[in-house]
């Protein structure tokens, strides 16, 4: 393998590194074979002693990991008691806007939940009013308003399940997202 | 090099950036001769220096800066900062105390062996 070949190598084992990063590190290998030809070695010497790119990627790459680590762990190192505008905002924001929007949409999935109810008492109803008889009249078109009003059930299950899922996601991450800014403040994240 | 990190790659791997960080006591220097001194002392490969002393870097304990070379490209210089003095010192009596409490072990083992 030449220095060309290598280092193409390594940027591709590199993956998605960011560009910059990547850019730095294959600029430090490079010096390495300038000064390994420098000194005479021929580039496939100098490759063969840098060892197995895949191998170099990957620690390269464990490094990276660490420095995340190191960074978050900087940041509650540098943190110094809870900030107290942080907490306001988060009584402030909650008062005004945060518990009423959870709200609003609380109300909304029980009026789904109503909607359905009553729906479903619709269809019992007309279901009940064919059987006994009561209905004499009109018997198409009321099964074609059951079938309509069965999609709407149907539709409105649906919307209740994914409401509630997503209810209940989107309230959790909002629970950690104050509990954050309640504890470390609105700072950089 | 092929196969140059064996299998206890695990227990050598914490223990370079220590070598690093000593090698860098004795005055800065650049990539290619770091890689040169380590790989001469310990069984791995050249290009295993690399990754660590970015991770130095990041961590803060050393500094770089590039320099003009006579004959060659523009070095990156390696530089013992005082954080990294102060990680090399501790570390070093934290690893010679081991290596002392390990060896105590190890020692004890082939003696009991001896005796049987």
């Amino acid at each position: 393998m030449n220095k060309t070949e290598y280092l193409a190598k390594l940027t591709n084992e590199l993956g998605q590194m960011p560009y910059g990063d990547v850019k730095d590190i294959i600029g430090s290998i490079e010096e390495h074979f300038e000064e390994g030809i420098v000194e005479g070695r021929s580039e496939e010497e100098i490759a063969a002693s840098l060892g197995d790119p895949k191998e170099l990627a990957a620690e390269f790459k464990d490094g990276a990991k660490f420095k995340q680590i190191m960074k978050k762990r900087k940041m509650s190192d540098n943190f110094k008691g809870p900030d107290g505008r942080g907490r306001i905002f988060v009584i402030i924001f909650n008062a005004f806007v945060g518990i009423e929007c959870w709200f609003i949409l609380l109300c909304a999935i029980i009026a789904a939940f109503m909607c359905l109810a009553g729906d479903a008492a619709f269809i019992g109803l007309i279901i009940a009013g064919l059987i006994t008889g009561v209905l004499t009249e009109f018997i198409v078109p009321f099964i074609f308003l059951i079938l309509t009003l069965i999609c709407v059930a149907v539709f409105l299950v649906v919307l209740l399940i994914l409401g509630i899922k997503y209810y209940a996601k989107g309230l959790k991450s909002y629970i950690r997202w104050n509990k954050h800014v309640w504890n470390y403040g609105l700072g950089e994240d | 090099m092929k196969g140059v990190l064996p299998m206890n790659s695990q227990i050598k791997k914490g223990i370079l950036d220590l070598c690093v960080l000593a090698l860098l006591e004795k005055g800065d220097s650049y990539g290619y001769d770091l890689a040169g001194s380590l790989a001469r002392k310990v069984e791995v490969a050249d290009g295993t220096v690399y990754p660590i002393l970015r991770k130095l870097a990041s961590e803060g304990v050393v500094s770089t800066y590039l320099q003009e070379s006579q004959n060659g490209p523009p070095r990156k210089y390696y530089h013992l900062t005082d954080a990294g003095r102060k990680k090399l010192n501790s570390d070093r009596e934290e690893w010679i105390k081991f290596c002392g409490e390990v060896n105590g072990i190890l020692k004890q083992e082939t003696g009991g062996k001896a005796d049987e």
